[in-house]
């Protein structure tokens, strides 16, 4: 139950009841413990009834308690509101639901600040219809429809009674990711791309503002290098042979982030498709392998891949055969944030192209879950050395580091018998010198190898 | 002994660059998969060159192709369709090398320019000249640029499997680097078959050649 201490008994205006209705509502946006401005209610920028809401709400020290029992700050400064973009809007047009009669007099039932959050997105939809739609196949409404409590919200980085332009706004928005990214938000700070001063880039010019997408996800992070670094593809290729395919296999910070953990990470692709299945969000009997492997911590064998693609091949046809390919990444998306100036980028073919070779010694595989990140499971050693691998891992080879055992012995095998056999063949032909001459001088004169005739 | 004209100059080119083009391929081949047991060049150099070579051997794969196709020499790589004919002549050649000739006995086959391979070697050299070296051009091109023929990549099963079948033939030509040079030791002399792909001539036994003429 929510009472408004502030709320004045029988105002007659139907339309400031109503802006002020709303602004309850549209206080709960505001962030908790927002410092309190005087009101002004002479500033010119703002309407007549949006001073009579102000009359109200720009006094310090009010809040609401909501259901859950925390404390929602119906404080607005208007001196901000006054300096935002919204300020031209006025108050009703978040607002416009506020009953004139019951404002203040019937208490809005408030669940939490998050509820009356998700609430108010439709408001912001009315005006932001592009954004808000961005915003819909983004990671983050992913997550708030998976269940998330932390997935942000249009103002958990927006601040309604607050919102400057775009220009002004960039200025923040690293403060904004932090909230949720601290430990990559510091990483970023220290690497090539946040230390460059002016030129030093922010978080939206990769992963954008409001269509934020899974990072690890397909090829995402990859064409964002690519949109700047646009003769990556030229410039590599001067140096790195079969460049294209490296440049698919290998995630940019593999090699850019000389310091990271790698691990080789297993993902779906149907058929010829360049892009990651999305639709493969597992199979009931594969999902229940994996999670006994997860929780044994023993990890996914060639055998359990195998398995995994034939429930997915069962009625594919040749053109859309399900795949295993492998990607190089690094291990965790703080490291991803760590990249180096590219003299100091891995080059040596010896990191990957050797038995043994740290990359290849973690594996996952993983498949796209319903938020729309990626499903890690963990894979079993040797799952990229063991024979099976030619029909489980079919779309990912390294050579040299990912090489089949077997193969090796086989080569052994074959260069004893090359020895070998032309040795012992030599031997025998050494042994019986003396008997085969004398049969070949036989054959050769055969009169003189015969017998002769007995005398009579 | 006689001689006869076996081997013309262009196969004599085509096989002499053959055996220099294949030990390049088998060197750099053995140190781009096995990095962590040899460091004859680094690996860059290594795939570089094998890749080269590669082209080069493929080219000089169609100086053999030409000569035969223009050539009624061609015979020699005829098949033998009548299998109990060619399993008969295959069991005495394969009698004479691991029993024959440690008796004194005669090859069972008589060298001619139309017919210049024994049975064994006709069937091997059709196996190898007609698929498994054309199948490691075809499976080495997809190697050299994976992204650029990735359709093909995948029909044939994906990367790991055209690596797969790469090795193999691979391992099969390591064999035959070992076992080939050991034969041609085996004429009537140890150096006769090795002359003969130099001169172009084979010494043919007259005697042997009436008795199987």
């Amino acid at each position: 139950m929510i009472t408004c201490r502030t709320a004045r008994a029988g105002m007659n205006w139907p339309r400031l009841a109503s802006a002020c209705a709303g602004l309850l509502a549209a206080l709960a946006l505001a962030l908790p413990g927002a410092a309190a401005h005087a009101a002004d209610t002479k500033d010119s920028a703002l309407s007549k009834e949006d001073k009579a809401c102000l009359e109200c709400h720009a006094k310090p020290g009010q809040f609401e308690t909501l259901a859950d029992g925390q404390q929602l700050s119906l404080v607005i400064s208007s001196k901000r509101f006054a300096e935002s973009l919204h300020a031209s809007s006025g108050c009703d047009a978040c607002h416009s639901d506020i009953d004139a009669a019951t404002h203040a007099k019937e208490p809005k039932k408030i669940a939490t600040r998050r509820a009356l959050a998700v609430e108010m997105m439709e408001a912001c939809r009315d005006c932001h219809k592009k954004a808000v739609t961005q915003y819909q196949d983004s990671v983050h409404s992913a997550l708030v429809r998976a269940g998330s409590d932390k997935a942000p919200l249009c103002s958990d980085c927006h601040n309604p009674h607050a919102t400057r332009s775009l220009k002004d706004a960039s200025a923040d928005e690293p403060v904004v990711c932090t909230k949720c990214h601290e430990p990559i938000s510091k990483a970023f700070a220290q690497s090539v791309h946040g230390s460059s001063g002016d030129e030093a880039l922010t978080c939206k010019d990769c992963h954008h503002t409001h269509n934020v997408k899974a990072a690890a996800f397909a090829d995402n992070m990859r064409q964002e290098c690519l949109s700047c670094h646009k003769d990556a593809v030229t410039s590599h290729a001067q140096w790195l042979p079969n460049t294209e395919r490296h440049l698919e296999a290998i995630s940019c910070p593999a090699c850019h982030s000389p310091g990271a953990t790698r691990r080789v990470n297993l993902r779906l692709y149907e058929g010829a498709a360049p892009q990651q299945s999305t639709e493969k969000v597992g199979v009931p009997k594969f999902v229940k392998v994996a999670n006994w492997a997860d929780a044994t911590g023993t990890g996914l064998d060639a055998r359990a891949l195998w398995s995994l693609l034939q429930e997915f091949n069962r009625n594919g046809s040749a053109m859309t055969t399900t795949m295993l390919r492998g990607r190089l990444e690094v291990q965790t998306g703080e490291q991803a944030h760590q990249l180096a100036g590219k003299a100091r980028a891995v080059k040596d073919c010896d990191t990957c192209h050797r038995e043994g070779a740290t990359p290849f010694q973690t594996v996952t595989v993983s498949m796209a879950g319903p938020d729309g990140r990626p499903l890690r499971h963990q894979a079993r050693d040797g799952v990229l050395t063991s024979v099976e691998s030619i029909g489980s891992v079919r779309g990912f080879y390294a050579i040299g580091g990912t090489r089949i055992k077997l193969l090796d012995l086989l080569l052994v095998l074959v260069l004893a018998g090359g020895i070998l056999v032309p040795s012992a063949h030599l031997t025998m032909k050494l042994l019986v010198k003396r008997r085969r001459a004398q049969a070949q001088a036989a054959n050769e004169h055969p009169h003189v190898a015969e017998p002769s005739e007995p005398r009579k | 002994m006689s001689k006869v004209y076996v081997n013309p100059l262009p196969v004599r080119l085509w096989h002499w660059a053959n055996a220099v083009l294949f030990v390049l391929l088998i060197v750099t081949g053995v140190q781009i998969r096995y990095l962590d047991l040899f460091s004859l060049m680094s690996f860059r150099t290594a795939v570089v060159v094998h890749n080269w070579v590669a082209f080069t051997l493929i080219a000089n794969f169609f100086v053999w192709l030409l000569f035969y196709l223009f050539s009624e020499k061609n015979k020699a790589y005829h098949p033998e369709f009548n299998i109990v004919k060619l399993t008969k002549a295959s069991m005495a050649q394969m009698q004479y090398y691991g029993w024959g000739m440690f008796h004194g006995a005669s090859n069972p086959h008589r060298i001619d320019p139309y017919y210049k391979f024994n049975p064994l070697q006709r069937t091997l050299y059709q196996i190898l000249m007609l698929f498994l070296l054309p199948l490691q051009f075809v499976t080495g091109l997809l190697l050299w640029d994976v992204k650029r023929f990735s359709t093909y990549v995948d029909m044939a099963g994906g990367v790991r499997v055209v690596d797969t079948v790469h090795v193999l033939i691979f391992i099969f030509f390591v064999f035959y680097m070992f076992i080939h040079p050991y034969l041609a030791t085996l004429g009537h002399t140890p150096t006769a078959h090795i002359k003969a792909m130099i001169t172009g001539y084979e010494d043919v036994d007259e005697g042997h050649a009436a008795a199987h003429g």
